[in-house]
């Protein structure tokens, strides 16, 4: 096992490398630059201004003693500082994590009991009104565009209805510390993660369902029918449990995703997380910002699909994890 | 869709009249709005819209200015101009104290125009230019003597075009990298009290400013909220008082303005003057024949615009100087619009119907609805558009490499046509790499004579003689496609007194303000 | 065939979606012959509700224009753009899978790491970056969806072909001498043709998404309606006119439910051994 993890972390290192390095050259080909986007937002520049600028970033180096420079400073874990906010990158990541992992986590939580649940419902139920109902109901909110979804429950809930606050981390300005604080950032948080959620969730009612019906195939089940053990108990002792395996090993890997995907949720939310911060430092070309975000959520990534494997490997000793 | 136009009009008619001189009352906090999120307030390193709006509460100038332009004392209590108009001669306000308690002499100012903003301001560079020198007779005197005339000198000492930076934090330091620029020292006042990246950035009040029971109200937070529906429930929901002009979609001010207790005025923009128009490749074919670009000026609903995408705000613009700053002059050509004009322009010049492409300006929904609009516009006369989206870095990169054929933009007046607008015409500011020069690469001795003559001719009346022939001139020429004045209304809670009292609004004019109990 | 459409019609939510589909490409068509005038021209009052006039029954946008127009030109693009897509990412994942698939050892590793890579950073936020980078136009948005949607076809791909690799009519092939180009293009991608045929419609839907995404985050081509900038356009105007972002959203959660269904009714019936157990 600890070979096993050791050469894992080391091919994730060079994905991590990789990955870097091929960013780096990508968002170097945008047009524009961190120094070109200050000078238009101040209103005014001369060259000279536009050099100072370029100096004071280290543009001014060629193209690839900037690469080394930036993946040396990766190597030691250092993502630098971004150009524009003049703050350690990682500073400013760490400060608007805690909200994406919120986010994404009260998701990832709603949409795996909400879609266990259902899809277990609709296996039990297999065939009949109820299973249809739920089956297509999970389909509509794959189908439905996410943003729109999000668009049209502020509609409904916080401008019609007016239940659920719209936008948002916390009310700006009203002060609450302690528990009253808490209870106001999960006020915020519940349109957001639903709606995040439900989108999820549609994969795991269609994945519990299959593979409950899959195992409820298998023999032990049919023997421990023929024991006269109550269809109930059966259901959630026998198939259930053994039906999670393959809902869990897809959620290890949902996981990773969810923590750079929720751009969409988090620009129409104004949710303050990793993913408004990677779209404003593409806009303002904040190299190292840019960078440092996708440097830090691929880790995430690599990390949840580590942990995937070993838990994996731990709860199913007969599979030999291969790719 | 002309209905639209009148509820701005009623709106302001009604505050005026409200508008009760009463006793200011000290205390309160003020929660404002900061759209996008500055990347610093040090207004000596960056001076960008929201730096300026916090930064201007935090750091002072020579002078400030009325909605006339006229100077009012700041840091400077007098001053005097000789007859020649070559020497200007400043009383500096005693008693001034920077942030840190110590105290604000001549030689800030001396180091601030001599030394730090010669270094990192562009504008000021510009300005320097018609200096000869700048001396301190004695600790509280201030005399810049100029190398010709230059009467638009006084209106450029405003906090932001000419901040007084303190000696002692920065002399003989990286300026770039000192660290007070995180947690900028100044004379104003408020301070910096808490900057929560992504969140808020909250002032104090300056106990020890130098005018008695000013400032009135004890805090101001300018918050930051990405999105700007948010911003506009923010504001309905009582969380934030203020919306300074360009926070909210222009499609929500008239519903905000509508708002019980919420007041709205378009004052505080003269000294920016925001004047929007096009940029027209005269380097190339069909845009360098000036019968072409006046097609393009006869082609365009300006109106319309103005009515359905401004939502009746602002002004159709006549030409190159905005009617909000001194010389502005309403002579020479006009270009209502007149497709059948446009048309039979396009005609007598033979106009092959070449492609054109249009670069919005990348500045949100209204900016691209405008430009679609302008697209549909040209399309009627029959000139076809693409238009190319891209983001801020790319039309910084576009524009100032000159590689486009027709874009939008929007430039800040500054006070005086011979700061603010000769830049954009005079063949002397051709050059690449520069998104605010005269990027459309229109060049004309004459037009160049005249914004020579009229930047240092002496006293005004002779300026307003040359740019009245400057204006008509360029009026004739069309080097840009001039759109609208843009006004962009600041909105508030009608508690809040005096919120805006100079040209350059919010940012300078908190310090007068104060809350209704 | 008649085996295939007696399978396919047994699943009466895939026969819908194929209706639907129908229904959505005949809209896509006629559009220029529905509404001759372009989606983008000004012709009524700004922001006038739906229903209220047969012309314009859906309303006007902020700035005039008919958004049923808008509507029906906006099926052409997505479509289209979900369909290009989708086949440059076949194009980039088939021969990729193939290729790991058929060698396998050296080869097999390098090309799954490389996949490993795209599929290492979040998806929709890579694409985001691409079409930023590229400048938006709809070849950058076509190519961006493309690029993060082939590892999937690349990893179906490979384990299919890993499967065929082993069968007798694959080896004999290889044993009568032909080349390995000839033994994948000739023996083993026709047997792959029904699971890709499968992930393609579920692609295309997929696509579909992610454009109307790109669009909404202000990444469209500002030449071209499509339902997601009809939709982006409309949201800083949701209170006044929710109608605008309303009826795009709801046709592209019909297509892709539509797409969905066909997916699982194709799969039903191309792969009748592995159908859905249950229905």
């Amino acid at each position: 096992m600890p070979r096993f993890i050791v050469g894992r972390l080391a091919r994730a290192a060079l994905i991590l490398l990789v990955i870097t390095i091929a960013n780096f050259c990508l968002i170097h080909a945008a047009p524009g630059d961190p120094a070109a986007v200050m000078a238009g937002e101040a209103g005014d520049a001369d060259p000279e201004f536009l050099e100072q600028l370029r100096q004071r970033f280290g543009l001014d180096k060629p193209f690839h003693v900037q690469l080394w420079v930036y993946v040396s400073h990766v190597a030691r874990l250092d993502l630098g500082f971004s150009y524009r906010q003049q703050l350690p990158v990682l500073d400013l990541i760490l400060d608007r994590l805690p909200a994406t992992l919120l986010l994404s986590m009260s998701a990832f939580a709603v949409s795996l009991a909400l879609g266990v649940l259902a899809g277990a419902l609709a296996a039990a139920r297999q065939g009949r009104f109820s299973d249809t109902l739920i089956s297509l109901f999970a389909l509509i909110f794959y189908a439905t565009p996410l943003f729109w979804l999000a668009l049209m429950a502020v509609l409904l809930f916080s401008i019609q209805l007016g239940w659920l606050p719209g936008f948002g981390y916390e009310s700006v300005g009203a002060g609450y510390v302690g528990f009253a604080r808490a209870l106001d950032i999960a006020h915020h948080l519940v349109l957001p993660a639903m709606t995040l959620g439900l989108f999820f969730m549609a994969v795991y009612v269609r994945m519990t369902r299959a593979s409950m019906l899959e195992v409820s195939q298998m023999d032990f089940v049919k023997t421990a029918k023929a024991k006269g053990l109550r269809p109930g108990v059966i259901q959630r002792r026998h198939v259930l449990r053994n039906a999670l395996l393959p809902v869990v090993t897809l959620a290890g890997l949902q996981a990773g995703q969810l923590v750079g995907g929720a751009v969409l949720i988090e620009t129409v939310f104004a949710w303050p997380g990793i993913g408004r911060l990677m779209f404003e430092a593409l806009s303002q070309r904040d190299y190292n910002l840019l960078l440092g975000v996708f440097v830090v959520s691929a880790a995430m990534v690599l990390l949840f699909n580590l942990i995937t494997d070993v838990l994996y490997r731990f709860v199913d000793p007969r599979i030999r994890v291969t790719s | 869709m002309r209905r639209l136009l009148s509820i701005p009009l009623a709106l302001t008619l009604s505050l005026t009249a409200s508008a009760v001189l009463a006793e200011p009352v000290s205390g309160g906090k003020l929660d404002l709005i900061v759209q996008p999120e500055p990347p610093s307030v040090m207004l000596g390193m960056i001076t960008n819209g929201p730096a300026i709006l916090v930064g201007g509460n935090i750091t002072e100038g020579l002078l400030r200015y009325d909605e006339k332009l006229n100077p009012e004392p700041s840091l400077a209590k007098s001053w005097t101009v000789s007859e020649d108009g070559l020497t200007y001669t400043f009383k500096l306000e005693e008693g001034v104290k920077w942030h840190d308690g110590k105290p604000m002499t001549a030689a800030d100012v001396l180091f601030s125009a001599n030394d730090y903003l010669l270094k990192m301001q562009p504008r000021h560079r510009n300005l320097m230019s018609h200096v000869e020198s700048v001396t301190a007779p004695d600790d509280y005197t201030i005399v810049f003597k100029l190398k010709e005339p230059f009467e638009a000198f006084i209106r450029g000492l405003a906090f932001y075009t000419m901040p007084i930076i303190p000696k002692h934090i920065y002399e003989g330091t990286d300026y770039t990298t000192n660290p007070a620029n995180e947690k900028p020292i100044g004379t104003g006042p408020y301070k910096l009290a808490e900057w929560k990246r992504g969140s808020y950035i909250k002032l104090v009040k300056n106990e020890d400013y130098y005018i008695p029971g000013k400032p009135y109200i004890d805090e101001l937070y300018y918050h930051v909220i990405p999105d700007g529906a948010s911003r506009a429930v923010a504001f309905e929901t009582g969380n934030v008082a203020v919306l300074p002009g360009g926070s909210v979609e222009n499609f929500d001010i008239p519903r905000l303005a509508e708002l019980p207790n919420s007041c709205i005025t378009e004052k505080g923009w003269e000294y920016f003057a925001p004047l929007s128009w096009m940029w027209l490749n005269n380097r190339t074919a069909p845009m360098d024949n000036p019968k072409f670009r006046q097609a393009i000026m006869y082609a365009m609903d300006r109106e319309f615009a103005k009515d359905v995408i401004w939502n009746g705000y602002g002004k159709v613009s006549t030409g190159p100087i905005s009617s909000k700053i001194p010389f502005y002059s309403d002579t020479g050509a006009s270009y209502p619009y007149d497709p059948a004009k446009a048309k039979a322009l396009l005609e007598e010049i033979g106009y092959d119907g070449k492609p054109l492409r249009l670069l919005p300006l990348p500045y949100g929904e209204t900016w691209q609805r405008w430009a679609e609009a302008v697209k549909q516009n040209l399309a009627q006369v029959g000139i076809p558009v693409e238009i190319e989206s891209t983001d801020v870095a790319g039309w910084n990169q576009k524009t100032s490499q000159w590689d486009y054929d027709i874009a939008f933009t929007y430039l800040y007046q500054n006070g005086d046509p011979a700061i603010g607008v000769g830049r954009n015409y005079k063949s002397s500011q051709i050059s690449k790499g520069n998104p605010f020069n005269n990027v459309e690469g229109y060049s004309n001795p004459e037009v160049d004579k005249l914004f020579e003559e009229a930047a240092i001719a002496f006293p005004a009346s002779k300026r307003q003689e040359l740019y009245n022939e400057v204006q008509a001139k360029l009026r004739q020429d069309v080097p840009v496609a001039w759109l609208l004045e843009l006004s962009f209304p600041t909105i508030y809670n009608c508690k809040v007194e005096n919120l805006v009292s100079t040209a350059s609004g919010l940012p300078n004019s908190i310090r007068d303000a104060w809350i209704k109990p | 065939m008649t085996d295939f459409w007696k399978r396919f019609s047994k699943h009466r939510g895939a026969v819908a979606g194929l209706l639907i589909l129908f229904a959505i490409i005949l809209l896509a068509v006629l559009a220029p012959v529905l509404f001759p005038t372009s989606p983008w021209a000004m012709v009524q009052r700004p922001f006038m509700p739906p229903f209220q006039n047969g012309e314009f029954f859906l309303g006007t946008d902020t700035m005039g224009r008919n958004l049923a127009s808008g509507v029906a030109h906006g099926a052409y693009i997505s479509l289209l753009v979900g369909l290009v897509s989708t086949v440059v990412s076949l194009m980039i994942g088939i021969p990729i899978g193939a290729i790991a698939g058929y060698f396998g050892g050296f080869v097999d590793d390098a090309l799954m790491r490389f996949t490993e890579l795209f599929q290492s950073v979040p998806s929709f936020a890579l694409a985001v970056v691409l079409v930023a980078i590229f400048q938006p136009s709809i070849t950058s948005i076509v190519i961006a969806i493309a690029i993060v949607s082939w590892p999937p076809v690349a990893r179906l791909l490979r384990g299919e072909v890993m499967s065929l690799k082993s069968r007798d009519f694959v080896d004999a092939a290889i044993l009568s001498g032909q080349k390995p180009a000839t033994v994948i293009m000739r023996q083993i991608l026709p047997n792959t043709l029904s699971p890709i045929i499968v992930l393609a419609s579920m692609m295309v839907a997929a696509a579909i998404l992610v454009e109307s995404a790109l669009s909404f985050m202000g990444l469209g081509d500002a030449n071209i309606m499509s339902w997601g900038y009809i939709i982006g356009a409309g949201r800083t105007v949701i209170r006044q006119a929710w109608w605008v972002s309303f009826f795009p959203g709801v046709l592209i959660l019909l297509t892709v439910l539509a797409l969905n269904l066909v997916g699982e009714g194709l799969n039903d019936a191309l792969n009748p051994r592995l159908s859905r157990k249950g229905k």
